[in-house]
C-alpha cells in the first residue's frame, strides 16, 4: 500500500508542479509585458509586488514535488558508506525530522494568515492588495507540504516495520548527486 | 553560541538531513538555549517575508533560462561554433570546452547547469577525436564554475539578498575576476599542452568562410548576454525584470533553432520547480537562522571572539580562506554559501572589508569546492556525461584550474579592484 501511495502523490505532486510552472511562465511573461509598456510611458503597475506574491506561491506549492523527487539537498558523505539498515535508519531519520520542522512551519505560518482575515489587512502598496487573498492559498502551499511529508514518513515507517525497509530507499533515500540533475 | 552552532551545524549535516531543514533545526536550537524571549513566534512572518520577494524570483526565472536552453539543442550549436573558433590553439578542443562554458555562464546563473550543458555536447567529441580524458574533462568542470560568477549569478542573487547589498553591482564586480578567470583557463591549457601535448588533441585550424558562418550561432547567446545585463545597467529593468527577459530571449533563440516542444517545455519547468524548491527552503532556512542570531546577540559575541583573536585583518581573512577551502570539501556549494554567511559575513565587515568585494572572494573560493573532491558536484556532473573512465580522471585533470583559482582568490586579496573597478567606476 505505501509504494502504490507514493506512486499516487508523485504523479498529483507532478502535476502540481507543471500549473506552478505555467505560472510563473505567465508571470515573466506580466513582466515582460510591463517593461515594454513602460518604455512607451505607461505600465500595469505593481508587477514587482505581483512577483513577490508569485514567489512565495511558487515556493510554498513547489516544495512537495521537490520533496517526492528527492530533491532537498542532503550531505551524504557518511550516509553513503553506510551499509543498507544503516542508510535506512539515515532516511528515517532525516525524514522525522524534516516532517517535524514542516509541520512547525505550517502551525506558525497560521497566526500570519489569521492576523490578516481578523483584521482585513491590505498590503502597504499602490495595488492594497488584500493579503488574506495571497496569504490564504500560500499557507495552503505549507500545510500541503506538511501533509506530504507525514504521509511520505508513514509510508516508509509502516514499510520498514514490515522488514520490507530496503523498498524505502527510492523515496526517501538521496540520490547520487548526478542523478539528481536527470 | 558560535561554537555550540558551528559543531551542531557539522553534527546534523553529516547525520544527513536535508540542509534546509538543518538551519531551521538550529534556528530553533539558538531560540531554546540562547535567547531571553521566544523568537520562533516570528516564524511565520519571516517564512512570508523571506518568500514573497520580488528580487528572488529572479532565481527560478533564471534556472528556466539555462533550462530552455539547454533542452532545446543551441548548447551543441555554441560548441560546435566555438570549436570553428578556438581550437587552433595548443590543446585543441579543450579550448572550446572553456569557451563554452564560459559563453554559457554569461547566460546561466548555475555552474551545474553549465557544466552539465558542455559535458553533454562535448563528452562524444572527445571520444570520437581520441582526446586524453583528463585535462579534457577537468576543463569541463572547471569552465563550468564560471556560471555563478559571470553575471548573471544565482549565487550572487542570494548573497545579495542575505547581505542586503546591491545586486547590480555584485553582477558588475563578478565581471572582470570571471572573465579573468577564464582566460587564465585559456593560457593555463595552452602551456600545459605546448609542454606535454600528448594531453591535448590536434589543433584544429578552420577556413575563414566555416568561422564566419559559425558566428551565426554565436550572435543569439551574446545578444540574450546582452540584454540580460545591458537592461539592468541602462537602468530599464531591476535584475529580475532582467531574468524574465532573459526567459522570454532565451525562448525566441530557442523557437528560431526549432527547439520548442511540449515535451522540452515541460520538462524545463518541472525542473525549474524543483531546483528553485530547493534552494528556497534553504534560503528561508537561513533567514529564519539569521533573524534568531542576531536577536540572541550574535553581534556581541562576534566582537569579543575577533578582539580575541588578535588578528590583522589579512591573518583574519587568510583563516577565512582556509575555512572555505576545508569545508568546500565536504559541503555542497550553494549549502556552504548560505549556512556560512549569517556567521562569517558579519565578522568580515567587521574588520573592514567590503561587502562587494567579499561576495566575489566567496564565489571564487566557492567555485573551488565545486571541483574539489569528494563533495564537488561538478566533477560527479562531468563524470556522468561520460560514458567510461573514471571519476579520479576528472579530478586530476581539475587540479590545474583548482590552482588557477586559488591564485585568483589570492589576487583579489592583493588587488580588491579587480572585482571593485567596475561597480566604482559606472557608481
Amino acid at each position: 500500500m505505501g509504494l502504490l501511495l507514493i506512486d499516487r502523490l508523485r504523479r498529483l505532486n507532478r502535476a502540481i508542479a507543471l500549473l506552478v510552472g505555467l505560472g510563473l511562465l505567465g508571470m515573466a511573461a506580466f513582466v515582460v509585458a510591463d517593461i515594454a509598456l513602460r518604455q512607451v510611458h505607461a505600465s500595469f503597475g505593481g508587477s514587482e509586488e505581483l512577483a513577490g506574491y508569485a514567489m512565495a506561491l511558487v515556493t510554498s506549492w513547489g516544495m512537495a514535488y521537490t520533496l517526492l523527487e528527492l530533491g532537498h539537498i542532503r550531505i551524504d558523505l557518511i550516509r553513503s558508506r553506510a551499509g543498507e539498515r544503516l542508510r535506512m535508519l539515515f532516511d528515517l531519520f532525516a525524514m522525522i525530522m524534516m516532517s517535524g520542522v514542516v509541520v512547525t512551519i505550517a502551525i506558525k505560518c497560521w497566526p500570519v494568515v489569521e492576523r490578516a482575515v481578523t483584521n482585513g489587512s491590505r498590503a502597504n502598496t499602490p495595488l492594497a492588495t488584500p493579503l488574506a487573498w495571497v496569504q490564504i492559498p500560500w499557507f495552503a502551499g505549507w500545510v500541503w507540504f506538511a501533509l506530504m511529508a507525514c504521509l511520505v514518513t508513514l509510508a516508509a515507517l509502516s514499510l520498514a516495520v514490515r522488514g520490507r525497509g530496503a523498498e524505502t530507499e527510492p523515496f526517501i533515500g538521496a540520490f547520487a548527486e548526478q542523478d539528481s540533475l536527470k | 553560541m558560535i561554537t555550540y552552532v558551528s559543531v551542531g551545524l557539522l553534527a546534523l549535516l553529516s547525520l544527513s538531513i536535508p540542509v534546509g531543514i538543518v538551519l531551521f533545526l538550529l534556528g530553533f536550537g539558538v531560540d531554546q538555549f540562547f535567547s531571553g524571549f521566544p523568537l520562533t513566534r516570528a516564524l511565520g512572518n519571516m517564512v512570508w517575508s523571506s518568500s514573497s520577494s520580488a528580487t528572488l524570483i529572479a532565481i527560478p526565472f533564471f534556472v528556466l533560462l539555462g533550462e530552455i536552453l539547454v533542452r532545446s539543442g543551441v548548447a551543441a550549436r555554441t560548441y560546435a561554433a566555438l570549436d570553428r573558433w578556438v581550437s587552433w590553439m595548443p590543446g585543441g578542443l579543450v579550448h572550446a570546452n572553456v569557451a563554452t562554458a564560459t559563453m554559457f555562464s554569461a547566460t546561466s546563473g548555475s555552474s551545474v547547469a553549465t557544466a552539465a550543458t558542455v559535458a553533454t555536447v562535448a563528452m562524444p567529441q572527445a571520444e570520437k577525436l581520441g582526446y586524453d580524458p583528463k585535462l579534457f574533462s577537468g576543463a569541463i568542470a572547471a569552465g563550468g564554475t564560471l556560471g555563478i560568477m559571470i553575471p548573471p549569478s544565482i549565487n550572487l542573487i542570494v548573497y545579495g539578498f542575505l547581505t542586503q547589498s546591491s545586486i547590480p553591482q555584485l553582477f558588475l564586480a563578478g565581471l572582470i575576476p570571471g572573465l579573468g578567470l577564464a582566460l587564465a583557463f585559456l593560457i593555463v591549457t595552452a602551456i600545459i599542452c605546448t609542454i606535454k601535448p600528448e594531453l591535448g588533441g590536434t589543433r584544429r585550424v578552420f577556413p575563414f568562410f566555416q568561422m564566419a558562418r559559425a558566428l551565426v550561432d554565436l550572435v543569439p547567446i551574446l545578444i540574450l548576454f546582452g540584454l540580460i545585463v545591458g537592461s539592468i545597467y541602462r537602468g530599464w529593468a531591476t535584475p529580475t525584470e532582467a531574468a524574465a527577459v532573459g526567459v522570454a530571449g532565451a525562448l525566441l533563440i530557442a523557437l528560431a533553432f526549432g527547439g520548442v516542444n511540449w515535451t522540452m517545455m515541460r520538462d524545463s519547468l518541472l525542473g525549474t520547480i524543483k531546483v528553485t524548491s530547493m534552494i528556497m527552503l534553504i534560503i528561508i532556512g537561513a533567514s529564519f537562522l539569521n533573524f534568531t542570531l542576531s536577536s540572541a546577540g550574535l553581534g556581541r559575541e562576534l566582537t569579543s571572539f575577533l578582539e580575541g583573536l588578535g588578528l590583522s585583518p589579512l591573518g583574519f581573512i587568510m583563516v577565512v580562506v582556509v575555512i572555505y577551502i576545508v569545508l568546500g570539501f565536504f559541503i555542497e556549494t550553494l549549502s556552504l554559501m548560505v549556512v556560512t554567511i549569517p556567521i562569517i559575513v558579519p565578522m568580515v565587515l567587521a574588520q573592514g572589508y567590503d561587502v562587494i568585494w567579499f561576495g566575489i572572494l566567496m564565489i571564487v573560493l566557492i567555485e573551488m569546492a565545486l571541483i574539489t573532491p569528494p563533495v564537488g558536484l561538478n566533477l560527479y556532473v562531468v563524470q556522468g556525461a561520460r560514458k567510461s573512465g573514471n571519476l579520479n580522471e576528472v579530478m586530476l585533470g581539475a587540479i590545474p584550474y583548482v590552482l588557477v583559482m586559488l591564485a585568483m582568490a589570492f589576487a583579489l586579496i592583493a588587488v580588491p579592484d579587480i572585482a571593485l573597478f567596475l561597480p566604482n567606476a559606472l557608481e
